[in-house]
C-alpha cells in the first residue's frame, strides 16, 4: 500500500502539471479518490501551476526588435574577431625596441673606443627623399582616412546600439530611461565628424551612411540623461527604418578592406 | 517542437556554419522571442535575459560548424540559452545580485482576485515576488525543467531532448520541483 502510494505520488504531481495522460492519468485520478493526503497535495500543486500560468513573464516581449538584436550580435562578433585581424605590429616593434635599448647602452662605449681624430667634415648637399613615391604617399593617406572613417563608424555604431538596448529605468513613475553616456558621446562624435567626412575621395562611398549617422547622432545628442521612453523609441524606430546599424557594419567592413 | 525545427532552420544553420552572416537575422527573427522568455523565466531580470539571448546567438554562430545536423536546431538553441542562463545565475549569485526583484507593473497581483479555489489555500495573497522566490529556491536543473514546462509548455519528451536528460529524470525533477515550490510558498505565506 505504501509502495503504491509512493509510486502514485509522482503521477499526482504530473497530473497537476498537466502531463499525466491515458492510463497514468486514470490511475492518478483513482488514487486521489482514495488518498486524502494526495488530494491535498494535488490541490496545492495545481495552485502552484496556476500561479505560474498567470505569470505575465510568460508572454513578455523582448525590449528589442529582432533586427536590432541581430545587429548587436554581429557587432559583438566583429569585436571578438577584431584582435585576430589586427596587424601584428609587435613583431616589428619588439625587435626595434630591443635594438634601440642596445644602442643606448653600447653607443657611449663605442664612441669612447673609436674616438676619431678631429677632421673637417664636408656635408653633401641634401637630396630629395626617394624612399616614398608620391603615389605611395597618396595610398598611405587614403588608407589612413579610411581607417579613421571606419573607427568613427564603429564608435557611432556603439552609441546607437547602446541607445537601442537601453532599458534601465531612471524614473519609473514617469516611464523614463537612463541614457547613460550616449548623448555626451554623440556630441563628441559630431565634433569629430568634419575631420572624418572631409577626407575627399577616400571615403566618398560612405557619404550616405555618414549623413544618416549624423542625423541619428544629432537626435541622441539632443536627449537629456533621463529621457521619456517614447522619445527613445522614436530614435530607435528611425535607426531601424534606415537599417542604420546594418549599413554601418557593412560600410565599416568595406572601409577596413 | 516542430515549429522550432524544420528544413529552414537546418538551411540557416548550414549557412551559419559556412560563415554566412546574413543567415543570422532570420534565425534570430524566428527564435529570439522564445529564447528571451526562457531566459526571463529563469533569471527574472530583463537586462540579464536580453544579454543571455544575445550571447546565445553569438555562441550559436561561433559553434554552428559543430552543430549536429541530424538534430533540430530549436532544442539546441534552447539548451544553449538554458546553460547560459545558469551561468549568468551563478555569476549573479557570486556577486550577490540574485535577489533584485523584477517589477512588472502590478506583477501577479492578479492572483489575489482571479485565482481558483485551491490557490487560496496555498498562495493566500502571494505576489509575483513570492513566486519568483519559490523559483529561485529550486536547484538549477529543476528550475530549468519547470521553466521549460510551465513557461514554454514543452512536453516531457521535449524537455528531455532539450536538457539532455532521461525521461525519468525529467519526471522526478518536475515532481520534486513542484513540491519544493509548494513548500516555499507555504512557508512564505503571510
Amino acid at each position: 500500500m505504501i509502495l503504491a502510494h509512493l509510486r502514485l505520488r509522482r503521477r499526482v504531481s504530473l497530473l497537476a502539471a498537466g502531463l499525466a495522460l491515458g492510463r497514468e492519468r486514470d490511475e492518478a485520478l483513482a488514487h486521489l479518490q482514495a488518498c486524502a493526503r494526495c488530494r491535498a497535495d494535488h490541490e496545492a500543486l495545481t495552485a502552484v501551476v496556476a500561479a505560474m500560468e498567470r505569470d505575465p513573464l510568460r508572454s513578455a516581449e523582448p525590449p528589442l526588435t529582432a533586427s536590432v538584436l541581430a545587429a548587436r550580435v554581429l557587432h559583438q562578433l566583429d569585436r571578438a574577431e577584431a584582435p585576430a585581424r589586427r596587424p601584428r605590429y609587435w613583431l616589428v616593434a619588439l625587435p626595434a625596441a630591443a635594438a634601440a635599448i642596445a644602442a643606448a647602452f653600447l653607443a657611449p662605449m663605442l664612441v669612447e673606443r673609436l674616438k676619431p681624430e678631429p677632421r673637417v667634415v664636408t656635408i653633401p648637399p641634401a637630396e630629395p627623399n626617394t624612399l616614398l613615391s608620391e603615389d605611395a604617399l597618396a595610398r598611405i593617406e587614403r588608407n589612413l582616412a579610411r581607417e579613421q572613417a571606419a573607427r568613427y563608424l564603429n564608435e557611432a555604431g556603439e552609441v546607437l546600439v547602446s541607445v537601442a538596448a537601453t532599458g534601465v529605468d531612471c524614473d519609473r513613475t514617469d516611464d523614463r530611461l537612463d541614457m547613460g553616456a550616449a548623448p555626451e558621446r554623440s556630441r563628441e562624435l559630431l565634433e569629430k565628424r568634419r575631420m572624418v567626412v572631409d577626407s575627399g575621395d577616400a571615403v566618398a562611398s560612405a557619404q550616405g551612411v555618414f549623413d544618416d549617422v549624423e542625423s541619428a547622432l544629432r537626435q541622441v545628442a539632443d536627449l537629456p540623461a533621463c529621457v521619456k521612453r517614447r522619445d527613445v523609441e522614436l530614435v530607435q524606430k528611425d535607426v531601424e527604418a534606415r537599417q542604420l546599424l546594418m549599413r554601418i557594419r557593412l560600410m565599416q567592413r568595406e572601409l577596413e578592406g | 517542437m516542430g515549429a522550432e525545427g524544420g528544413a529552414d532552420d537546418r538551411e540557416l544553420m548550414e549557412r551559419l556554419a559556412r560563415g554566412d552572416r546574413d543567415a543570422l537575422a532570420p534565425l534570430v527573427e524566428r527564435h529570439y522571442r522564445r529564447l528571451y522568455r526562457i531566459a526571463l523565466g529563469y533569471l527574472r531580470q530583463r537586462e540579464d535575459a536580453l544579454d543571455v539571448v544575445q550571447e546565445a546567438f553569438v555562441k550559436v554562430f561561433q559553434a554552428a560548424s559543430r552543430w549536429d545536423g541530424s538534430a533540430d536546431a530549436g532544442p539546441w538553441l534552447s539548451r544553449v540559452t538554458v546553460n547560459l542562463s545558469i551561468d549568468r545565475w551563478r555569476r549573479n549569485k557570486r556577486r550577490g545580485q540574485t535577489f533584485s526583484p523584477l517589477v512588472e507593473g502590478d506583477h501577479l497581483d492578479v492572483l489575489a482576485d482571479h485565482r481558483p479555489a485551491p490557490d487560496r489555500g496555498v498562495l493566500g495573497r502571494e505576489s509575483g515576488e513570492r513566486l519568483a522566490v519559490a523559483l529561485r529556491a529550486l536547484p538549477e536543473r529543476q528550475r530549468a525543467v519547470v521553466v521549460l514546462r510551465h513557461y514554454q509548455e514543452l512536453s516531457l519528451e521535449e524537455i528531455a531532448t532539450t536538457l539532455g536528460m532521461s525521461l525519468g529524470t525529467v519526471k522526478s525533477s518536475l515532481h520534486r520541483a513542484l513540491h519544493r515550490m509548494r513548500d516555499t510558498l507555504t512557508e512564505a505565506k503571510p
